[in-house]
């Protein structure tokens, strides 16, 4: 149907390119479809006809307006063909009564500078937890008979962190830590080494024999 | 040990810094076990403090170094971290800017243009 109407229209260049646009794009969309564009198409060719044979200007007009008009038209059918032909919307099925805020996109943040020019040093680092080792007679006591050291340590650290610093400055894995704060406000862990370590060994070497 | 000077500090790399800034932690944290033990003697015991203000240089001159090169980063940018702003008072940095108060609308301009204030003199 298309190709048989171009020939005839070729005088009116740019009323036939739309024609020729709407109903290509109604052909590429299903057989009912297509044949409601190229309804619609008939329309404003048959309207064209008296329009050319008036005058010049008139014509111009008249074709602009018919142009769009089939754009619109052609732009309306691919839209009906993509979403059926029924004009409302599927309206979804509520179960409760009460309305639940959907989940909405939720984006990550994207500073455009950051708040702190350098982040902050941590000020609790193995060096500042472990203060001193302990080398009163019950401490000495504890080296030899439990295998255990004993440590005055920050009293914002806590056992995990104590254990972690332990390691890296002396090598040594613990096997329980117990704290204590002592009456003059410092914390005191018992260090209790695991049994491939000799807490005597590892005193020597720290300094506190 | 030399006495640790700013100066010679502020020549290194960043790398060196900390490893010397490591060096000196360790220090310390022997003379602290000295000064437990009792075994250091009156020289040991009187290096904390020196060992002590040599890390706080370090931890100067690495601080001011950083500072210094992030100001150069974000020099002339828009956005800068808000410690790198200028810090003045609160109330200050919520005045208008000298551009904005010097903001007169097209009608006080033509005034003021047209209308100036004359100066004149009495001839005695």
């Amino acid at each position: 149907m298309a190709p048989k109407k171009e020939p005839a229209k070729k005088k009116e260049t740019t009323a036939t390119a739309s024609v020729s646009a709407a109903t290509s794009a109604g052909t590429t969309a299903t057989t009912t479809a297509s044949a409601s564009v190229s309804k619609k198409a008939k329309t404003p060719t048959t309207g064209q006809k008296p329009g050319a044979t008036t005058g010049g200007d008139t014509t111009k007009v008249v074709t602009t307006q018919k142009k769009e008009k089939v754009k619109t038209t052609a732009l309306k059918a691919k839209q009906r063909v993509t979403r059926g032909n029924k004009l409302t919307r599927k309206r979804k099925i509520r179960t409760t009564p009460t309305f639940r805020r959907p989940f909405t996109l939720r984006l990550q943040r994207t500073p455009k500078y950051p708040r702190r020019s350098v982040p902050k040093r941590n000020r609790l680092d193995h060096f500042a937890i472990i203060k001193h080792p302990l080398t009163t007679e019950s401490a000495m006591k504890k080296i030899e008979d439990n295998n255990t050291l004993v440590f005055i340590v920050n009293i914002r650290a806590n056992k995990p962190l104590i254990k972690a610093a332990v390691k890296k400055m002396y090598d040594v894995d613990a096997e329980k830590i117990n704290t204590l704060i002592r009456p003059d406000g410092e914390k005191k862990a018992y260090v209790r080494l695991k049994a491939d370590h000799d807490a005597l060994d590892v005193a020597n070497r720290i300094g506190i024999i | 040990m030399t006495r640790i000077k700013c100066t010679d500090l502020r020549g290194k790399k960043p790398d060196d810094l900390q490893k010397q800034l490591e060096d000196l932690r360790q220090e310390l944290n022997v003379l602290r076990v000295g000064k437990v033990t009792g075994s250091g003697g009156a020289a040991k015991l009187s290096k904390i403090r020196s060992v002590r203000k040599s890390i706080a240089r370090v931890l100067i001159v690495t601080h001011q170094t950083t500072k210094e090169n992030l100001r150069k980063l974000y020099h002339g940018k828009k956005f800068k971290p808000k410690d790198l702003r200028p810090k003045k008072t609160r109330a200050i940095r919520r005045l208008l800017t000298r551009k904005e108060k010097s903001i007169r609308s097209a009608k006080t301009k033509r005034k003021q243009w047209a209308f100036p204030r004359r100066v004149y003199g009495v001839k005695a």
